[in-house]
Formats: structure tokens, C-alpha cells, sequence
């Protein structure tokens, strides 16, 4: 497994690190015991509003600083509707690719950016606080990645089901037992939801 | 700086020493040949391994009739567990190891788990050990074996191999001993009659001998069912070809490591005390794992570096030419936290920021002043990058 040059000198030597004095907006995602968390902060321009500033603060892997390096580089200067569009797979393009097992460490940097936009927006009055739905749910399984290809479970079509009704969330995975990695996107699945107080009760069906 | 120019994985794999690789050269040129009867090269040969097999008895005190070669560590673990196991299957299935155990012998219960044995797995206290009394209590009438791992692969915790001994001895009946002695081979001073072990696995390559070497000490009279059949060469428990060659620098490897052993043993232990005091002086918020002076393998540090994780700090010192291994899940093959951390009470967060030095006698007190000078700084520079640390 090799990583590429790009990822090694936004490793080394990564752009905007450091916490932001007085953001206009700020996120926190993942935790120490995934191995991972990203803090980004934000400096908005009320009038155009436009991304001035942006800074981050990584506990995590070599992928994951660098993801987090060159996602605030996509985001500086742009506009917020601009950076709204930034996914995971801009930042590993951007990298020259990441190996697939390593595909999944690249999701939280952007996931972290979308949410200190949307924090911004949500505290301005720019957007509702959203209402959780089943979408909000599927959106969270797009970015849980099968690590021996480095694609999201979604794509894949290793869920096949998704229920949300009074606070409970079934979902149904077609991963079959003799897959070394079952267990893992079982866990992602659980790290990625319990952030959600809608969520009272999580079902994970296995075949 | 070149990649491994310091070189802290010997836990892994030991870089061949030079000496092993002229003991192997004759054997890969015109010493080719295989062991045989009546015909001078097959008798070289045999006389050859009769040697080699003298040096590595020795150095377990055991019969060269006890020794037999494999070719490494995990087949010798294979070819006892599972050759005592079959072999002795009608005396009893029930199978005690514990929870900090070296893969082979955790693979291994698991194997004869699903094949309808019962395991019990021992808890290790929070450095590491595991009890006698655990042992003792464990023990049930259809209990046919129990394993261990004499120096733990990971945190180097010795187990107490003494009361174990006395435990199985007291027991009402006979219970086979193995244990796994590639951590502990060449670190501490090994008599297998002391042990009381039935079977004792270990490795060369971990002790400046070649990779893809390994033998098995097996009592005498100990029956073991037959794992690989095929043509007998040498024996029948590991039938097939023989590397010479690599037997020849395993043998080489042996006799360096012997040679005043204690000598050697002392000086790994001052070397790793050094190592761990630097660390301890130079660096804030670091926690050793596992227990710490003559109670851990004489060659292995292992500390966990608060606030950081591993996988970026092991490769930011890969960088600079320091190769260290970590916990971090981040690093492993199945992205999980280190077992063995967990099993002593070690949180997600403590295994993914742990890193591994396991030092050998090519390591000098300037290499750990360098090593330790590179974490120093990058654990500087990853705890400014990290949302967990607050400076103080």
C-alpha cells in the first residue's frame, strides 16, 4: 500500500492547521476512539458570502490529515453554495487517489466541512433546522466505505432495506457472513448514527 | 537517511546477522545437496543437521532428539496444537489459552472451537498476566491442554511460566503444556525441563537468523498426531523438503545468541530501560503498557503517546529512517484496535496512540537519543494538529 506524493506533503507539511480565534462557524465530527476526529472552523463573509477563512484541527492517520489539509484548501475563497458541492471524492482526487482501505479516512474531512456550513447557515437563518428523515439516514450510509475497494456501501447495493418510524432504524445488509469486513461497516454504521438524538433504536439485519 | 536505518520492529522480523548469512552461503552453493544413506553428500548432509540440531537443543536444554525443524514459528505452533489435539482428542476437548495470546494459538483454539472443543479464555490483568489461579481454576476433568505465550508479542509481559508449572503438575490428570516461545527465545534464559512444557515453539528470525526457520521442542514420549504427510526427509512431523541453508544460519543464529547469553540478556534490559527513561524525560503525557523492568521481555518498550494516533505518528518517524510498529487500527489489516491492548483494559484511544520499540543488539544509545529526539519533535508537531490536546 502506497501512498501518493501529494497525500505525503499534505501529510508532512499540511495547509491551515490550527484553531480559528472567534469563527463564524465551527464543526466537530468522528471521536478518539474511532481513531479519528476533525474539528474544522470557519470565517464567513456576510455580505457575499463567501468562505475567508477556514482552519482545521486533525486526531487522526496520515489520510486523514491530508484530507483535511486539501479539503480546506477546495473550500477557502469559494462561495458557500460553491463548497457545499465539495465531496470526498474531490479531496481524493485532488490527493491523486488514495488505496482503498484508506478511501473511508477521507469521508470525515468533508463531512466535517458540509456540517460547519450548514451550522452557519442553521444559526444565521439562512436554512430550518433540518427534520430527520429516512434520507438523513441513507445520506450517512453513502459515506461508509466497503474498505477493500474503497467505494461507499450504497453504490455497492449492500443495503437493501432502510426504515425510519417512531425513532427506530432498521437496516438491511446483504453482506454475508465469511466477509472479514462485515463486522467493520457494522461499526461504521453505529459510529455514523449515534450522533443522532431522533434515532431511539438502530436494527442492523445481517443475512 | 535510508528506509529502516533504525531499525525498532525486531519483534517482527531481526535483520540476518552477517555472520548468519556466510553459516549459509556453503549451502546454497556447492553444499546443495539433501540428507541421505550411504552416499557422502546425503551423509554431509545429515551430519550437517545433526549438528544444528545439537546447537538449538542446547540453547532450551533439551535432547537433540527433542528438536525438530520447520520452517518457522507458526508451523511449529500448527504442528503441536494441532498434533497433540488429534492425537490425545479421546482423553478430553477441552482447550484453556487466554485472551493476550499470540495469534497462532488464538487461531488455533478458534479452529478446534468450531470443530467442537470447548476453550476457555484466561483474563490478563492490566499488565498483561494471566493468573496460575485462573489456570487452576479453569482446569475441569476433560481438560487436554493449555497454551501459552511466554512473552507477550506486544507489551513483552512474562507470564509466569513456574506457578503454571506447578498448577498443571498438581492437576489430577495429564494436561498438555505448549507454549510459544518466539518473543521469549534469545530474550531470557529458556530450559525447557524447567518449564515443564510438553512442546515449545520457536523462530529464527526473530533472533538474527534467517526468515522461514523455525523449530519445535517436543518431550520425549509425547505422541503428536500428523499434520502434513508426505515424503520423511528429516521426520515425520514436518515432512517434505528441508531448507538447508536456512537451518545452517538458524543454527548460526543460535550460537551468537548463546554465547554468554545472560551477558547479552543484560544488556538488551539496560538498553530498553534507556530507551523507555529517554522517552519517559523528553516526552509529556506518555504511558508505558505493560509492567515495567525484569517482568518484560528485555527487548520491548511500549508506550502509548497521549493525544496522537499512531499510524500518523509511526509513519512521520518511518520518514525520518525509525521503523516503530503501533496499535492503531488505522495500521492494521482489519482497521481494529490492538487486541491485546483492549484485553488488558487499554481503551480504543490508548491502543490507536501506542507504538512498539523492540530494540536488539544492533541498537545503540545514540540510535534510541536519535529516535527519541524525532518523536519528540513529531509528537510536538501532530499534538498542535490535534483537536484532544490542550497545552498545559
Amino acid at each position: 500500500m502506497q501512498y501518493s506524493q501529494k497525500v505525503l506533503d499534505h501529510f508532512m507539511h499540511p495547509h491551515n492547521v490550527g484553531k480559528m480565534e472567534n469563527p463564524d462557524a465551527t464543526a466537530t465530527e468522528g471521536s478518539p476512539a474511532c481513531g479519528d476526529q476533525v474539528t474544522v472552523y470557519l470565517k464567513v463573509n456576510e455580505q457575499d458570502k463567501t468562505i475567508e477563512d477556514i482552519s482545521f484541527l486533525s486526531y487522526g492517520c496520515a489520510s486523514n490529515i491530508a484530507t483535511a489539509s486539501i479539503i480546506t484548501d477546495l473550500a477557502k475563497g469559494k462561495s458557500l453554495d460553491e463548497a457545499k458541492k465539495i465531496t470526498w471524492k474531490d479531496a481524493m482526487e485532488a490527493l491523486d487517489g488514495l488505496p482503498p482501505v484508506k478511501v473511508h479516512c477521507s469521508v470525515l474531512a468533508a463531512d466535517t466541512l458540509q456540517t460547519a456550513i450548514s451550522n452557519y447557515e442553521i444559526a444565521k437563518g439562512l436554512k430550518p433546522v433540518p427534520e430527520f428523515t429516512k434520507e438523513i439516514i441513507v445520506a450517512e450510509l453513502k459515506k461508509i466505505i466497503y474498505p477493500q475497494v474503497g467505494e461507499d456501501i450504497v453504490s455497492l447495493k449492500m443495503v437493501k432495506y432502510v426504515g425510519f418510524t417512531d425513532g427506530e432504524v432498521v437496516i438491511d445488509l446483504n453482506i454475508p457472513a465469511f466477509d472479514t469486513w462485515r463486522d467493520n461497516v457494522v461499526e461504521e454504521i453505529k459510529e455514523h448514527l449515534q450522533k443522532y438524538s431522533d434515532i431511539k433504536d438502530l436494527k442492523i439485519n445481517l443475512p | 537517511m535510508s528506509s529502516g536505518e533504525f531499525y525498532f520492529d525486531n519483534c517482527m522480523t531481526s535483520k540476518p546477522a552477517p555472520e548468519v548469512l556466510l553459516a549459509m552461503q556453503p549451502y546454497l552453493t556447492e553444499k546443495f545437496w539433501y540428507p541421505g544413506s550411504f552416499i557422502s553428500t546425503g551423509e554431509a548432509i545429515n551430519a550437517a543437521l545433526a549438528e544444528f540440531k545439537a546447537i538449538i537443543a542446547k540453547s532450551l536444554n533439551a535432547n537433540p532428539k527433542e528438536v525438530h525443524f520447520t520452517m518457522g514459528g507458526t508451523l511449529a505452533n500448527n504442528i503441536a496444537i494441532k498434533g497433540l489435539l488429534t492425537a490425545n482428542s479421546d482423553k478430553g476437548t477441552h482447550i484453556i489459552c487466554s485472551t493476550v495470546d499470540y495469534p497462532d494459538l488464538l487461531t488455533n483454539a478458534a479452529f478446534f472451537e468450531q470443530s467442537g472443543f470447548e476453550v476457555t479464555y484466561l483474563p490478563a490483568d492490566a499488565e498483561g498476566f494471566v493468573s496460575a489461579e485462573d489456570l487452576k481454576a479453569a482446569i475441569k476433568s476433560d481438560t487436554i491442554l493449555f497454551m501459552t505465550t511466554i512473552a507477550n508479542h506486544v507489551i513483552g509481559t512474562i507470564q509466569p511460566m513456574a506457578e503454571y508449572k506447578k498448577v498443571l503438575e498438581e492437576a489430577d490428570h495429564k494436561i498438555f503444556f505448549h507454549a510459544d516461545a518466539g518473543q521469549a527465545y534469545g530474550k531470557m534464559l529458556l530450559d525447557v525441563n524447567e518449564l515443564g512444557v510438553d512442546t515449545l515453539s520457536v523462530s529464527a528470525h526473530k533472533i538474527h537468523g534467517p526468515q522461514g526457520a523455525g523449530a519445535l521442542f517436543v518431550k520425549q514420549g509425547t505422541n503428536l498426531g500428523q499434520l502434513i504427510h508426505g515424503v520423511s526427509r528429516v521426520d515425520n512431523l514436518q515432512t517434505g523438503g528441508v531448507n538447508i541453508a536456512l537451518l545452517a544460519g538458524f543454527a548460526k543464529a543460535v550460537e551468537l545468541n548463546f554465547t554468554d547469553p545472560q551477558t547479552q540478556i543484560d544488556k538488551l534490559y539496560e538498553l530498553s530501560e534507556y530507551l523507555l527513561t529517554t522517552i519517559e524525560k523528553t516526552i509529556p503525557h506518555i504511558e508505558l503498557n505493560g509492567p515495567r523492568g525484569r517482568k518484560r521481555a528485555a527487548h520491548n518498550i511500549n508506550v502509548t503517546i497521549d493525544y496522537i494516533e499512531g499510524e500518523a505518528l509511526a509513519m512521520m518517524l518511518d520518514l525520518q529512517g525509525i521503523t516503530v510498529a503501533t496499535g492503531s487500527a488505522c495500521a492494521s489489516q482489519g482497521l481494529t484496535p490492538n487486541y491485546i491492548l483492549l484485553a488488558i483494559g487499554k481503551n480504543h484511544m490508548q491502543s490507536h496512540g501506542s507504538l512498539k520499540f523492540t530494540i536488539s543488539r544492533y541498537i545503540t544509545r545514540e540510535d534510541i537519543d536519535f529516535a527519541v529526539a524525532k518523536l519528540a519533535e513529531i509528537a510536538a508537531e501532530l499534538r498542535r494538529r490535534s483537536p484532544l490536546y490542550k497545552e498545559q
